[in-house]
């Protein structure tokens, strides 16, 4: 900083601690909106990050390669060949963390009382665990994940054991149609149950062996209906996406954003609601501040009358009202963000439970415990928009200072 | 040597329907060294003479040329500056910064000239000594006495050795012993250093000390005696 805007700075700092109270009230409210915008905003982040983490760790992974026509009509018929081959080439892929097969079939699950449509995936533990988290979801007392060797076993949700009265060893009876057309099933014991904080994900889901379903199907060796794919960051979604097509040009390889386009959407929707947010809340402050701008220059007409006689010209006129200006909303903003972090890191960790208030939630795969997320570039978003705020709040308060005379200012 | 001419210098408010002629036909030569005293009753036009010398008003006709340079011919940007590097103010009302100390105050139009930090201190070290309030150099203006305010307001005014100092009622609101220091001061600035001196008075001992009285009535200079 130049010699002369150290001083205009130093008078404008100055300034704020005139009247402090004032000043204490100003800031006060823009770290409460503050505070209010960026934890609002964190806490909307965290469930939606939520929700995409849980969706790309349970469900979508980061990419998954399919039959075209299995997307479109989800038939047992519309499968790919040689996976084994293709698995093979997209594990050396450098981006790829881990890479899975699945067989997928719609079924019918029948108990001795009720019955429930789901979605049967049949996969490998072994590479399905690199995958998905499905393994860690395991509920307390509710079983293993396929530790047992033996033909046969399944892994249901709780929702669907409480919807069809079963429990571990219960047997479940599932009818599909297999690879030709017919009408077939089987009967499964139930070895685990897994709950994720997708209510309707854990409802349509049940995972069988690869193996034993591949045979009920009748599916040709070497065949599965989805690859999932984890990478090593998933940033590289897009890029790896296009390697792969290269690698596959016959089967419809998609990320996730494509896969689920809602999660894309929402990720981009949270960043836009932290913009409206704080747009609004500066908004507000800014006419506060403005307001308060307008009272100091009413008071210092004399001094600015004489600051402007002395030979102050009227860019440095400007620099000292809207130093001040942003100063009032940079302190403010500053306390707003370090209290807003400490909240977000704090419960970030722990967690805000809202199960009493929240089910919906989980229906909608959001979770019952809230972890607000904001990232470093929020907060800077934030300290920029206060300080445009700022620049933008001091314009009237300052045009009214230039339009006084500095003659007529100090005779008042 | 010629600091300021003022050749046919009128100036007219129209306040109300009424044109009010405050500055009425004024001309005038200020010599360099000058430490002289405009005065007369109120309402005679001094305080609008020494603003329009100061560029701080334009004068309805007529020119005021300082050291060469007709004021009325430069644009608002060019008079700031041009007032900023000529002319020291000393006010009524002393209009010192408040949240600035006395040495921070006396030293900010030189700031504003972007002198050096060293520049700056020898200064203000100096004119602090001449002015005689050392030691009160870190101490805002509302701890000052109304004289001692009034030193550092003329110290500001001749921190960046101006081309003459315009004084309006400077000792107005001071007692006779602040307002007997601070005339012993400017005389002494005035003798020692030639520093020019224009004042807008009242004070009859601001008069006796003057060295050149200008009296005004009715916008017109009536009298000017050079008395000493």
């Amino acid at each position: 900083m130049k010699q002369n805007d150290h001083t205009i700075f130093k008078i404008s700092w100055r300034n704020i601690w005139r009247n402090r109270l004032r000043s204490s009230i100003i800031i006060l409210a823009v770290t409460i909106g503050i505070f209010g915008g960026l934890v609002s905003t964190g806490i909307m982040k965290g469930m939606v990050m939520g929700l995409i983490n849980n969706s790309l760790e349970n469900q979508t992974s980061h990419i998954q390669i399919h039959n075209k026509q299995f997307v479109e009509n989800n038939e047992v018929g519309f499968l790919m060949n040689k996976t084994d081959k293709l698995l093979s080439k997209i594990s050396k892929e450098p981006a790829v963390k881990s890479v899975c097969e699945r067989t997928k079939t719609f079924g019918m699950a029948s108990t001795a009382s009720k019955s429930a449509g789901i979605m049967v995936n049949g996969i490998d533990p072994v590479r399905e665990k690199t995958v998905t988290g499905i393994w860690k979801k395991i509920v307390k007392g509710g079983g293993t994940y396929f530790e047992s060797n033996k033909r046969n076993r399944i892994v249901i949700s709780e929702k669907l054991a409480k919807k069809l009265k079963a429990r571990i060893k219960s047997k479940i009876v599932i009818t599909f149609q297999d690879y030709d057309g017919n009408l077939t099933g089987a009967s499964f014991k139930v070895e685990g149950i897994y709950r994720t904080q997708n209510s309707m994900f854990d409802k349509q889901n049940v995972f069988v062996r690869k193996t034993d379903l591949d045979k009920l199907l009748n599916m040709p060796s070497h065949s599965a209906h989805e690859i999932a794919i984890v990478l090593k960051n998933y940033k590289q979604t897009g890029a790896e996406v296009e390697r792969i097509k290269r690698l596959t040009p016959d089967y419809l390889v998609q990320g996730w954003p494509e896969i689920d386009p809602y999660l894309q959407v929402s990720a981009s929707m949270v960043d836009f609601m932290l913009y409206i947010f704080m747009l609004i809340i500066l908004i507000a402050l800014g006419f506060a501040i403005v307001n308060t701008m307008l009272m100091v220059i009413l008071e210092r007409t004399k001094e600015l009358g004489m600051i402007m006689a002395i030979g102050m010209n009227k860019f440095k006129v400007f620099k000292m009202i809207f130093y001040e200006t942003t100063l009032l909303g940079i302190i403010g903003a500053l306390v707003g963000i370090v209290i807003s972090a400490a909240f977000t890191l704090y419960f970030g960790r722990y967690g805000i439970d809202i199960s009493i208030v929240g089910k919906g939630f989980e229906a909608m795969g959001y979770g019952t415990v809230m972890k607000p997320y904001l990232e470093l570039t929020d907060y800077f978003q934030v300290l920029i928009m206060v300080i445009i705020t700022g620049l933008i709040a001091s314009v009237f308060p300052t045009i009214r200072a230039l339009k006084m005379k500095p003659v007529e200012a100090i005779r008042d | 040597m010629k600091v300021i001419e003022i050749k046919d210098l009128y100036k007219s408010y129209h306040d109300t329907e009424v044109e009010v002629k405050a500055v009425n036909g004024i001309n005038l030569i200020f010599e360099e060294g000058e430490f002289s005293a405009i005065v007369g009753p109120s309402g005679s036009g001094k305080t609008t003479l020494l603003n329009v010398i100061g560029g701080l008003d334009a004068p309805s006709s007529g020119s005021v040329i300082i050291d060469g340079t007709d004021i009325s011919t430069l644009s608002s940007r060019q008079m700031i500056d041009f007032r900023l590097h000529n002319i020291g103010f000393v006010f009524q009302a002393y209009n010192l910064i408040p949240v600035l100390t006395a040495k921070e105050n006396a030293e900010f139009i030189m700031q504003l000239q972007k002198k050096s930090r060293a520049e700056r201190d020898a200064r203000i070290a100096e004119l602090f000594a001449a002015i005689g309030i050392q030691g009160k150099e870190n101490i805002r203006p509302n701890r000052l006495s109304g004289g001692q305010q009034q030193r550092v307001a003329v110290a500001r005014a001749l921190a960046s050795k101006p081309k003459f100092i315009l004084a309006d009622e400077p000792t107005a609101n001071l007692d006779s012993k602040s307002t007997a220091n601070l005339l012993d001061i400017m005389r002494k600035l005035n003798e020692d250093e030639n520093i020019t001196f224009i004042f807008s008075t009242h004070d009859q001992r601001v008069i006796d000390r003057a060295k050149r009285v200008i009296l005004l009535d009715d916008g017109k200079v009536t009298k000017d005696t050079k008395t000493k």
